[in-house]
């Protein structure tokens, strides 16, 4: 496990805001998890193998799509984002005014569990609804209406997507070394000027700061791009995973950075919950002192993290050209292959939260149930107890257990047949591309067992 | 930043009227609601471990605290005046303890500070409730109060301490189990204080301790300590914490076989887990510490059931909407009866607001016996007003059947020990 540990590392590491339950994890480290593992890993090997031994075709055609219906001409969308901007600006008030403990407040509730768990993996999964639940274009719009004027200033070409890179990784240290990222009030102050100073880049620049700068537009777009529904031709359509990808052109460096920066500190935030991290700290897992002694140490960690799994993911293209006897400049086969990365930082993001999900989600239900503490039972719950009984019992923590690892291992088995269909779509023949594509494919069956290895791991936290 | 359970409810207002009908008796408990409502809250700032490593023990703590502010509203308050309770996340970190702790006092004005279960956050926070004069009544089993590392202001009346409760176990592990011991503990702090305190306790009692295996904090596979065993050994003494207690419980069981020493731990250990799940049938026959015991005894005390139907738990330790939701039985009524506590030195001293805070702390201090109770379902206790520590009957019981069996109650001078401090001697 010490050599693991080291590739971890050298691959790359967020913490979650739920708490480690013991038995739950006690019961993990009873289930026969290694063997677990090799299963996962062999599926996603089994895969790069299936996929050397088909027709060229076979890989292109799992993602065709399927014309739907066509694209509903509702014109809502300003009404809904106006809704969306509503609802943030109670649960800000809330984060002010209401209880401290953020489990009985709905702004930490919303933005971590509702919106962050299930939000996002909601847009990966089955397709772009940031366009209808953003809680700036309707704002945006109706200020253009009613000022009637236009963004005083271009947005600067040549800045790409890097500031919402960089917006990105602001975002991530905050979920991962703020101390107490879900306290409501500082929470409701790091939202509230967080969309007010995007709001002042869309009104400044235009739309263009939404889809260059605004870091959360960029992360749901990005992961919009792997839903099963989206667009096509005109019309709706419905495709597996990644479909989206393979209609769309190769996205610009910076997106492509931060599509390989959102797996970079998904994985991190699985890292730095584990004995082997907090070993090499130097941290008793068994008296875990307190995010507050962590932060500059997560700090770092989440940037080495990123580091070493661009670097990685780099030199894997590198050498899959070298082998394929390929140059192509290695800009160029990096946007490539990024959106490849996708798949399994989505699968990795549900696996990890799911958990706590589990928890906090019933304590979303509280508070629907109950919004402002005043003994309500909106939704007919009288006495609603929040249970993590499931936790308890052998048979539904492996059920857990393997739906984490199923997302992890479909997250894989994704990735490897889109990087294999990118291959074959950027024109080269059936041999060069499997070849091309070997280093790459080596890296993602190792990330299933890294991923896994994650999963069933003693946590201290 | 509030959390108002009140008594004053719909369901309550009915209560009460029902109650105001069946007879003139219920007349003056209707004529405090009508004053408690009109008066400001007594607020009291729970110090919560909502996320963090304390957060599975932070939800029972919190179901505990919220069934007792509830009975204690239902009943009139405290002086008439109902208690507003201020929950703050701590994050089961003791910076942010001390912080909770200043906003308690600065920002929302709490009367008094209360509810801290683990030790590092208590260590961290009561410097910063001595310094700004703040009642701070914490929950936490720890020695740290009673060995005066702490002030004045730093009190736990509602639950015994680690030092008293393994010095109790010594006499019968010693007279029935046998006085060859060996013990297994987690090489930190936790294990330590069970190592030291259990090892002079055994020892006293004519007992030895043959093997000291202390265990790295982050081992998960246990099988290559056990040869360390002496073969000599009559009883295993356990205290293993964290995710690996149950392979630790497995390997156990597979090294032993049927032929096994008896065996003693504390369910710290196996706290908030079934002890019926599979792959601990080794459990059984063994013994436990239960600061309360888990399962309704036959002999169960109208104040045990009681208690459990406020909070909502049923005869075997587990929430009532979910058989599977084991609470943290052993530790929980300690908030409970601290609260109670509160209400009662509040009234001992005529408390009036934060001015009477140090008032409230002599009051507390004055305490001496406090029977068993609605107040105290655990068990009578005595209050030592010099080290802040309360004492209290601890209970062993054995796995029978996949059930905790309550074998053996100690009595309140087997848990006591020489004072280590008066903190009545410190200003207020």
């Amino acid at each position: 496990m010490r050599a693991l540990g080291l590739l971890t590392l050298l691959l790359v590491p967020l913490a979650t805001l739920a708490s480690a339950h013991a038995s739950e994890q006690g019961f993990v480290l009873l289930l026969p998890t290694d063997i677990y593992i090799m299963a996962g890993v062999a599926t996603v090997a089994l895969t790069v193998v299936v996929l050397a031994l088909l027709p060229a075709k076979a890989g292109h055609a799992v993602f065709r799509s399927l014309s739907v219906a066509p694209v509903p001409s509702l014109g809502l969308r300003h009404v809904t984002s106006l809704l969306s901007t509503l609802l943030l600006g109670a649960l800000v008030w809330r984060g002010f005014t209401g209880p401290g403990d953020p489990l009985s407040n709905p702004m930490p509730l919303f933005v971590w569990t509702v919106w962050w768990v299930g939000l996002v993996s909601l847009q990966g999964l089955v397709g772009n609804h940031w366009r209808w639940t953003n809680p700036w274009t309707g704002i945006a719009a109706l200020l253009a209406k009613a000022t009637g004027l236009r963004a005083p200033f271009r947005y600067p070409r040549k800045l790409g997507h890097w500031p919402g890179v960089v917006i990105f990784l602001g975002f991530a240290a905050f979920l991962l070394t703020d101390p107490a990222p879900a306290d409501p009030a500082r929470l409701a102050a790091f939202a509230g000027f967080y969309w007010y100073t995007a709001l002042l880049g869309v009104v400044l620049f235009g739309p263009a700061w939404l889809v260059r700068g605004e870091a959360l537009t960029l992360l749901m777009r990005a992961y919009g791009r792997m839903g099963l529904l989206g667009r096509a031709r005109g019309r709706v359509s419905f495709g597996l995973w990644g479909w989206q990808v393979l209609a769309r052109p190769a996205p610009a460096l910076g997106l492509a950075v931060l599509m390989v920066v959102l797996l970079g500190t998904g994985s991190f935030d699985g890292l730095n919950e584990t004995f082997w991290w907090l070993g090499l700290l130097g941290i008793n897992p068994l008296e875990f002192p307190g995010r507050s002694v962590v932060v500059t140490q997560n700090l770092i960690g989440l940037v080495l993290s990123n580091l070493a799994l661009l670097l990685a993911f780099a030199l894997c293209l590198w050498l899959g050209e070298r082998l394929a006897g390929m140059r192509r400049p290695l800009r160029e086969v990096f946007c490539l292959y990024a959106p490849s990365i996708l798949p399994i930082a989505l699968g990795y993001h549900i696996a990890h939260y799911l958990t706590s999900f589990m928890v906090d989600g019933q304590y979303v239900i509280k508070i629907v149930n109950d919004p402002l503490g005043h003994g309500t039972a909106l939704l007919g719950l009288e006495d609603f107890y929040v249970t993590t009984g499931f936790f308890n019992t052998p048979g539904t923590v492996k059920a857990i257990w393997l739906s984490q690892a199923g997302a992890v291992v479909i997250g894989h088995v994704v990735a490897i047949l889109l990087a294999h269909a990118l291959a074959m779509r950027s024109g080269v023949d059936t041999r060069r591309a499997l070849l091309g594509q070997a280093p790459l494919a080596a890296f993602m069956v190792a990330y299933t067992f890294f991923g896994l290895w994650l999963l069933a791991s003693p946590r201290g936290l | 930043m509030t959390k108002l359970i009140n008594g004053t409810t719909r369901r309550g207002a009915l209560k009460t009227l029902a109650g105001a009908a069946a007879g003139a008796t219920a007349l003056p408990l209707w004529a405090r609601y009508a004053q408690a409502s009109s008066s400001e809250p007594i607020k009291i700032g729970f110090q919560q471990h909502s996320t963090g490593i304390g957060a599975a023990y932070g939800r029972w703590y919190g179901r505990t605290t919220d069934a007792a502010v509830k009975l204690i509203n239902e009943g009139g308050g405290i002086n008439g005046r109902m208690i507003e309770l201020i929950a703050e996340d701590d994050g089961t970190d003791p910076k942010r303890g001390a912080e909770v702790v200043e906003k308690f006092a600065t920002q929302h004005n709490c009367d008094v500070g209360f509810g801290t279960l683990f030790s590092h956050v208590v260590i961290g926070s009561s410097p910063r409730a001595g310094e700004l004069k703040l009642p701070y009544f914490v929950v936490s089993e720890g020695h740290h109060v009673a060995s005066g590392m702490l002030n004045r202001y730093t009190l736990q009346p509602g639950i015994t301490d680690v030092k008293s409760q393994v010095q109790a176990m010594a006499p019968y592990v010693s007279e029935n189990l046998g006085k060859k011991v060996t013990m297994i503990f987690p090489d930190f702090a936790f294990g330590h204080d069970h190592r030291d305190f259990f090892s002079a306790a055994i020892e006293a009692q004519g007992g030895e301790v043959l093997e000291k295996i202390a265990i790295p904090p982050t081992e998960t596979s246990f099988t290559k300590y056990f040869p360390q065993i002496p073969r000599e050994t009559e009883v295993l003494y356990h205290v293993m914490v964290g995710p690996a207690v149950l392979t630790f419980v497995k390997e156990l069981g597979e090294f032993f076989g049927p032929s096994s020493p008896a065996i003693f731990g504390f369910i710290d250990s196996l706290e908030a887990v079934d002890i019926a799940s599979p792959g601990l049938e080794f459990l059984e026959g063994t013994y436990f510490w239960e600061g309360n015991p888990r399962y309704a005894q036959a002999d169960q005390t109208e104040h045990d059931k009681f208690f459990r139907a406020a909070v909502g738990v049923d005869d075997n330790g587990a929430s009532v909407s979910d058989p599977t939701d084991v609470s943290t039985y052993a530790h929980m009524f300690g908030c409970w009866e601290t609260l109670h506590i509160i209400k009662a030195g509040m009234e001992a001293s005529g408390y009036q607001g934060t001015g009477d805070r140090a008032k409230l702390i002599e009051a507390v201090e004055a305490m001496t016996d406090m029977p068993e109770s609605q107040a105290h379902p655990q068990g009578a206790k005595v209050f030592n007003g010099k080290t802040h520590q309360v004492f209290g009957h601890q209970y062993i019981s054995r796995v029978e059947e996949g059930k905790l069996v309550r074998v053996h109650t100690t009595s309140i001078e087997d848990t006591l020990y020489p004072d280590e401090v008066d903190y009545t001697t410190q200003p207020l």
